[in-house]
Parts: C-alpha cells; structure tokens; sequence
C-alpha cells in the first residue's frame, strides 16, 4: 500500500490504495515509515509524497475500529501518523508534498510533514474530526507553524473542510493550482529545483529551521491529548456514525 | 440589570455586553459583570459554543477612560480587570465565536481576538486607535499576536486607526465577514451550529492544546501588560489627548 520509486534525484514516497482514496490503516503508517529509511540509503536529495488515484488522502480508514471500542486500534493511527510525520521531518532531504483532490483530517495532518505543500483550487482539506469525539489535536504542532495560531485554531476546531484555494491563502499549503491533473507535475518541478541545490546548505537550512520551530517536543505533547479521548464514552458514542452512515468521514 | 447578558439555547450559549447606551464601553460595572458570567460559563458543562456581541448598534467601543482618567489607582484596576476577563475568557471550555454587530475598538477589538472565531460585516469599524490617543494597547497585544502573528500584529498596533469589517478580514484579524449586518446572524448561527455539532471532549482538549501552543495561560504577562498600559496613561501626553478627545 506503500511504494518507493526513485526518479534520478528524486525520491516518491507513494500511498497507493486508490481504491480507498488511500485511507490510512497502521500498517501502511508502519511502510510509509519505512518508506522513508529506505530513501536514506539512496542518493534521492529530495522526497515528494503523492496519493495515488482520485484524491491525496481521506484520512484514516475508521472502519477499521468497528469491533475494537477499547480504542485499540485508533491509537495505533494515532501513534503511527505521529511517527510517520517525525520520519518524514527528522531525516535531511526536504519534503514536497502533492495534495491533489483531498487531503482530509489524518491525510491533512500528513501535511504537516512538508517543506512544500502543492494542491488544487477545488481540492478539500481540513480536520472534520472533532464531531467524531476525535481531537486533532496531533495536528496542531505543525499546523500552526504553517499558518500562525489563529488560522490553526479555526481549522481545528471548526469541522468543515475548505478549499485548495482558501488553504493557499491561510498558509496550510505552499501553492494551488487551477486543476489536480497540474498538482503531481508541479511538486516534482518543485523538487527537481531543490534537488539541483547543493544539498549541505538545503539540509542545514533545513535544519535551523526545525530547531526554531521547536515542534518536536510539542509533538509528542499533542499526540497525548489524542489519545487522552480514545476509547473514552465520547468517541464510543459518536465514532461508530462513520460505519452506521458510512458519513462523517 | 446586569450589564452582561447570558442567555442559552441548547448547547449554544450568548453573552451579550448590554450597555448600549455607552457604545458598551468597557467600564467597571461592565468589566465585572463579565466576568460573573464568565465563572458562570466555565461550570456549565453543557455548553459547546459562546457567542459574544454587543447590545445595539456597537460591539464595544473600548475601555470606558473617564472615570478613571487622572486616578493611577483605578486606571490599574481597570486595565487588570480588562487583562484577568481576557485571560478567564480564553480559558473557558467552550469554542468562542464573537459576532462583531458593530464598532469593536481598542479593547473592544482585544475581545474579539481572544475568541476563537470572529465573524463581522462589511463595513463595521474595527482596530486599535490607541496609540494616536497617546495610550498603549498593552494588554490587547498578546492576543493580536496570537491571532495575527507577530509580523501584522505589529504593524497594526503601531501605525494605530482603524480598518473596515472587510480589511479586518483580509489581514485575518477575523475569520469572515459578510456583506451587510442583515446576513450576520445566518452566519453566526451557522458557523456556532457547525461548532456545536463537534463532541464537547474533543473541543475541550483540542482547545486546552491549543491554548498550550500558543501561551495563552499566561496571566503573568497581562497583569504587567496591564500595569504597563496605566503607566503610560498617566503621562501628560495621554491625559491631554483623552481629555481633548472627551470634551474636556
């Protein structure tokens, strides 16, 4: 459900499972991870992330915690995008990621991994997560970076998704494009550029940056208050509407 | 009567600064009353969202200067009530949404950034006048930082004025705005729905982390905002231009 193909200098990190607009499972969290450690041992300078199919990422694939309200299974999404996002942040190359279609709570927290983020204008992003009894909290470290607090604070809190072209505004995504046909070929445009630099300087660059950020700390903070709530009765309450419906999503 | 109205519907709660008559200006009275409701809100448990907004044509017309200009003492006091309601506020459990109806100035506009979510019209009056008065907008800045980033907050503080409902949006001081106050409510109820659908755990520890990131639990900070801001309103700058500003 993970693949890896190396195209000169760089490196795809590709979610494949299209027919589930590559909704994330813990053991495509675990490759995704692995993924990663084995770009280190090519000569790729950069990484780009990109869904296969319709749309980037739906999120996680919640159906997968029918049958196990102890929370079991959520904490392991939980952990393992948290995880995924400090693999993709802790290793040197920088991170361009094409967001086309959707990139939806879990799959829009994987944003939080990019040094560039690419989407289309009618593409939807954000975290409808909170009417679920789940806190996006595990987001938040990295969002707000991107967009400052008070953008981070409406996108958390308010469950609707908004647009490609309102994510491009609010600093969530790096750039948005008329189409999602465009959004593949621009990221790797974009990371062929970075690829082209001399990697010492990107990677200290790079580097700094992370230390004034200061996130990493924060991360482990947050993925805390996410699952504080799991398998709590909120969560047992409202999470079960995402198979009952087949909504919520 | 109580200068600060509570009412609820369902998970929805509205706080109402009701002292029109005054443009809701910030006073003790005010200032008090708020936060008796505040404490209020913070127990009820079955309250997702607060709505705050102003009684008339106002949202709030900022800190109400006249009784306390030329008393250092009670500016002090003043302010820090200002600096522990915004502190309170932001604290409470529930998602805030300011429904900006009107004007909302100086410490009044401060209100407004500490919710989380602010929707104005198109031509309210919003923003920070502070310093042309000689005043400085001391316990209003943590929160134009947090909800602006330091870049734009600084500049809105220091070049002072005031902007439209539609510049404060663009700039991101509030998170929308609709035409004309006719088409307010629609989107204030909206939005508050939406909120209030969100299970009150999930928001309550999305907010609590949120609140973390960003210092927002540091009462430290404004208390000295507050005792900055009353140092600079005693300056003779200040008083002279307050009392030309208020007739005398």
């Amino acid at each position: 459900m993970i693949r890896v193909e190396l195209n000169g200098a760089v490196a795809s990190v590709i979610l494949d499972r299209p027919e589930k607009r590559n909704a994330l499972t813990p053991e495509m969290l675990a490759s995704l991870i692995s993924g990663v450690s084995q770009v280190r041992a090519t000569a790729a300078r950069v990484i780009v992330l990109r869904g296969e199919g319709s749309v980037f990422c739906a999120g996680f694939d919640l159906t997968l915690c029918q049958g196990h309200p102890d929370g079991s299974v959520m904490r392991s999404l939980l952990s393992g995008l948290s995880e995924a996002i400090e693999a993709l942040r802790s290793q040197p190359r920088p991170v361009v990621i094409a967001a086309h279609g959707a990139a939806v709570a879990g799959g829009c927290a994987l944003l939080g991994a990019g040094d560039v983020v690419v989407t289309n204008d009618e593409a939807r992003l954000g975290y409808p997560v909170v009417r679920l009894g789940v806190s996006p909290a595990v987001s938040a470290p990295f969002l707000r970076l991107r967009t400052g607090d008070g953008a981070a604070r409406e996108r958390l809190l308010d469950p609707s998704v908004i647009s490609g072209k309102e994510a491009a505004r609010i600093g969530l995504v790096s750039k948005s494009v008329a189409t999602a046909g465009e959004v593949a070929a621009l990221a790797m445009e974009e990371a062929r550029s970075m690829a082209a630099k001399p990697p010492t300087a990107i990677a200290a660059t790079r580097g700094l940056i992370e230390e004034i950020e200061g996130a990493r700390d924060r991360a482990w903070r947050a993925l805390g208050v996410s699952l504080s709530l799991t398998g709590k009765d909120e969560e047992r309450r409202l999470l079960p509407a995402v198979w009952e419906t087949g909504r919520g999503r | 009567m109580s200068l600060a109205e509570l009412e609820y519907s369902g998970r929805i709660a509205r706080l109402t600064l009701n002292r029109a008559e005054a443009r809701n200006a910030l006073s003790v009275e005010l200032l008090k009353d708020l936060r008796a409701r505040t404490e209020e809100l913070a127990g009820r448990s079955d309250v997702s969202v607060v709505v705050m907004t102003g009684a008339g044509k106002s949202f709030c017309a900022g800190m109400d200067l006249k009784a306390v200009l030329g008393n250092h003492e009670l500016a002090l006091s003043l302010l820090t009530s200002l600096a522990e309601l915004t502190h309170a506020l932001r604290m409470l459990p529930q998602v805030l949404v300011a429904r900006v109806n009107g004007a909302a100035i100086g410490g009044g506009c401060g209100l407004t950034t500490v919710c989380d979510f602010a929707i104005t019209h198109a031509d309210s009056k919003m923003g920070f006048p502070e310093v042309d008065l000689g005043v400085c907008p001391a316990v209003v800045a943590p929160w134009l930082v947090r909800r602006l980033g330091a870049g734009r907050a600084r500049m809105v503080l220091l070049r002072g004025g005031l902007m439209t409902g539609r510049e404060a949006f663009e700039l991101g001081l509030v998170s929308g705005v609709v035409e004309s106050l006719s088409g307010l409510d629609a989107a204030v109820d909206e939005l508050a729905g939406r909120l209030a659908q969100g299970g009150p755990d999930a928001l309550r520890a999305t907010k609590g982390l949120l609140n973390e990131l960003d210092g927002s639990a540091d009462l430290a900070l404004l208390r000295r905002a507050a005792a900055l801001s009353a140092d600079v309103l005693r300056t003779p700058d200040a008083q002279e231009r307050l009392r030309a500003k208020m007739g005398g």
